[in-house]
């Protein structure tokens, strides 16, 4: 009985009492500290953070790249200018001078020279020059030549986002990936980690007084582990956090909160295998099917309404190349009806009876999180008479049957969508060597597209690309090689009079994922 | 257990994901020595397990033995304490309950006992984080520690640690507290009306001395086997505490480690689990013996 009282007693000590929010409050727009969700992504070099999640945004926060990316495009980093020429196979780099490592050593172009070798080497986990480079050269004037293997209107991003390490710390690392001493963490960035705990998911980083750039607006960022984020948002132990549309209601028109409304680039997609099922071949096939699945509805019961339509042409509208298609397919199932039957496919007649036997009759493919997705699209398809039967498996699984072809339809859902244009190239170039490891393609074929791609693929001139692009999204729309579904956009809450410098990247859905948001960019980049 | 480690062709929704080229998933195979004959792997695994390695951990990049200790001393907390906890709590419960048999203490207790324990640890365990955590604020609402406080006492940290060990052990403790009463109860119930009872009560010895020195001594040997029995559950019942408390033990650390397929620390997790279960079983073993000097008698 007495050390039962004792178990109490320490327990009710141990007790602080219910505690009010300590909000931190912005003044002249800086802030000392903002808290943000934790989770464990990984020890933050190019090398060391994890492949999910947002672990490669907290290593770019350490080190910088040649070009920063801000709400519309490319900007000057620790590159002050480039050129490009030789049709795309040149770039040459000025690097900014004046540029300090956080143990105090000036960067140099030896140093940039280094860090595009030891990428092209050793991928980083955000590997943009593996595999791209011929050889980097460092010429008068603190500028640097890159020379490329192949020309791409992709390398210069490929090219200014690859991280600048420091020659000095990272020679004779034969494996970068286990490479977790404390001078990995040597960047040229506005802030430097101060403290990681893997088992405990937390990162604080503090602001880099010698950094070069914009001055950072907040001087410590704390990343924290947080078992309910809504919850801990309310109590205030996080400053922004996402909401699900279902609470949006509960903020919007707040004067205390702001809600943003992120951009719609992270979506699910229906892939088809043609080479496994040849019915699927059809044009008509994947037209029936695109027009008997409502997306409106997959919008408003799957996302409850934070979710864009997916289009015909891929991209998503909010995308810097999108182009609406003349082509649409609204929600039509007597349309889909009227096209299998003329291919000679038996349907359902207007009361949803099975006239026959149904011809069609595939298996779809799905993680379990997208079982209720796949439950209302079997259900439409069925309508028209096409049969679904659903196949659930863990998400890896799922991954690794689209990859390697065992699968008829398939589900992925995946961010990226706001990327450059150009992985429509990866996704639906017919080329033997291009893997479906990032695609899920399988079977389809259209000259007149790769065509079109391989143009893209290589077009510098950004209005020809633009044209080129759109003329791509029309045939795509056309051929529905793939359904994009829907595309996703989440609503992300904060208080503004804590903080109120958050932006997303032109291509990026997340608010606090670019280190911009952190800086004070009145001041510019000089 | 089917699926790529270095694929990632999709992600949760919201999640960023970086797909590794064919090249780059060829160069980590290689590194990982992955791309070996089946047999080859598995002597190699079987050598290192020899020289006390568990391996290199696919995803996270550390060895697994690193993050196995790193870990392991979280749950081992969870659990002796939701052990200590309801152990303590079901035999003074289950005592009172066969002492009051059929009054209404009895009655209230016993249906308490049942109700609880079927419910599952992480539905307890939300009921607490949104009641005493979130609504009253009594209890953090998630981790072990408090973030960024280097600057404290070796005293400070520890109320800091058993502040954020309440409601998970506590969660995970309502699950076999219903089992550790029962078994009390009914115990206690057949070792009442015995005759060394009778006549301990007819020496006017204390209610108390009477319940603790004569009765619940012969109680120990059944609690001590469920106790160390009850090991291999608890462990289950921490997996799914953990994540909901975001608990930086080896059960978040597992469900982690299956979601990305990273084989060589979900080898290494259950391996350690199973050496504590069966070195739990065999101190039970020993125990017994120490209890109940019949078990040596009778082998001699």
């Amino acid at each position: 009985m007495t050390c039962l009282v004792g178990l109490v007693a320490l327990i009710l000590g141990s007790c602080t009492g219910p505690r009010t929010p300590d909000l931190p409050v912005m003044e002249n727009g800086r802030v000392e500290v903002l808290r943000m969700e934790g989770g464990d992504w990984g020890y933050p070099t190019p090398f060391a953070h994890y492949p999910r999640g947002p672990g490669g945004f907290k290593m770019a926060l350490i080190f910088d790249s040649l070009l920063e990316r801000d709400e519309t495009g490319l900007i000057p980093w620790l590159a002050e200018s480039w050129e490009i020429s030789d049709m795309g196979k040149t770039y040459v780099f000025t690097i900014r001078k004046g540029v300090i490592w956080h143990d105090g050593k000036p960067l140099t172009p030896d140093d940039v020279c280094f860090s595009f070798n030891y990428a092209s080497k050793h991928a980083a986990t955000w590997a943009t020059v593996f595999g791209v480079i011929e050889q980097v050269e460092t010429l008068g004037g603190n500028r640097v030549r890159v020379r490329v293997n192949e020309k791409g209107a992709t390398l210069l991003y490929a090219l200014g986002t690859c991280r600048i390490i420091p020659a000095h710390v990272w020679r004779g690392i034969e494996n970068p990936r286990t490479y977790l001493a404390p001078e990995a963490l040597i960047g040229t960035g506005p802030y430097r980690l101060t403290d990681y705990s893997q088992e405990h998911g937390t990162y604080r980083f503090e602001a880099f007084d010698r950094f070069w750039g914009p001055q950072p607006r907040v001087r410590v960022l704390e990343y924290r582990p947080v078992g309910e984020p809504i919850l801990a948002f309310e109590k205030g132990e996080i400053d922004l956090t996402s909401v699900p549309p279902d609470l949006v209601p509960r903020y919007a028109g707040n004067p205390e909160f702001a809600l943003v409304k992120s951009p719609a680039f992270w979506g699910y997609r229906l892939v088809f295998n043609m080479e496994k099922s040849p019915p699927l071949k059809n044009t008509r096939v994947r037209q029936s099917i695109c027009l008997a699945i409502n997306r409106d509805e997959l919008v408003e019961k799957i996302a409850r309404g934070a979710a864009v339509p997916g289009e015909a042409g891929i991209l998503p509208p909010g995308h810097v190349m999108y182009h609406k298609p003349k082509i649409t397919y609204d929600f039509d199932p007597a349309q889909a009806v009227r096209l299998l039957q003329d291919q000679g496919f038996h349907v359902a007649d207007g009361q949803g009876e099975i006239t026959g036997a149904p011809l069609l009759d595939f298996h779809l493919l799905i993680s379990t999180q997208e079982v209720r997705m796949a439950e209302l699209i079997k259900e439409r398809l069925g309508q028209v008479g096409i049969m679904v039967h659903l196949i659930s498996v863990d998400g890896k699984t799922r991954d690794a049957r689209v990859r390697d072809g065992d699968y008829q339809m398939a589900i992925i859902g995946h961010g990226g969508w706001g990327q450059d244009a150009d992985y429509l190239w990866s996704r639906f170039r017919e080329n033997p060597s291009l893997s479906p490891s990032t695609s899920g393609r399988c079977g389809y074929l259209n000259p007149g597209l790769n065509v079109l791609l391989d143009k893209q693929h290589v077009a510098l001139d950004p209005a020809l690309r633009a044209k080129l692009v759109a003329d791509i999204q029309e045939i795509l729309a056309e051929d529905l090689p793939e359904l994009a579904l829907f595309y996703t956009a989440d609503y992300t809450v904060y208080r503004p009079a804590t903080y109120d410098g958050w932006m997303a990247m032109f291509d990026h859905h997340a608010l606090s994922h670019s280190k911009l948001s952190y800086l004070d960019r009145k001041d510019g980049v000089h | 257990m089917p699926g790529d480690p270095f694929l990632f062709l999709s992600g949760d929704q919201g999640e960023q994901i970086s797909a590794y080229s064919d090249e780059q998933i060829r160069q980590y195979k290689a590194c990982y020595g992955l791309d070996q004959p089946i047999f080859r792997s598995y002597l190699s695994y079987l050598a290192d397990l020899f020289r006390g390695r568990l391996g290199q951990s696919l995803y996270f990049n550390e060895s697994v033995g690193h993050i196995v200790l790193r870990r392991l001393p979280w749950t081992v907390f969870l659990v002796c304490g939701a052990i200590l906890f309801s152990t303590v709590l079901g035999t003074a419960l289950g005592s009172l309950s066969a002492f009051y048999r059929n009054r209404l203490l009895d009655n209230v207790l016993y249906g308490f006992m049942m109700f609880f324990s079927e419910i599952p640890a992480f539905l307890i365990g939300l009921f607490f984080l949104f009641v005493f955590a979130a609504s009253l604020g009594l209890f953090p609402l998630s981790g072990a520690l408090t973030s960024f406080s280097p600057d404290r006492s070796v005293v400070q940290v520890l109320k800091d640690i058993i502040h954020h060990a309440v409601l998970p052990v506590a969660a995970l403790s309502l699950t076999r507290l219903g089992g550790m009463y029962l078994l009390v109860r009914n115990i206690m119930i057949s070792i009442i009306p015995k005759a060394y009872m009778r006549t301990a009560r007819a020496k006017g010895l204390s209610r108390y001395r009477i319940f603790i020195r004569h009765g619940l001594r012969n109680a120990l040997l059944p609690l001590t086997t469920r106790i160390f029995m009850s090991l291999g559950t608890l462990v289950g019942g921490a997996v799914l505490v953990e994540n909901v408390f975001a608990y930086p033990g080896l059960g978040l650390m597992i469900s982690q480690a299956v979601m990305v397929h990273d084989y060589p620390l979900i080898q290494g997790i259950f391996l350690v689990i199973t050496l504590l279960v069966l070195s739990a079983n065999l101190m039970s073993e020993v125990l017994y013996r120490v209890l109940d000097p019949r078990v040596k008698d009778g082998e001699g």
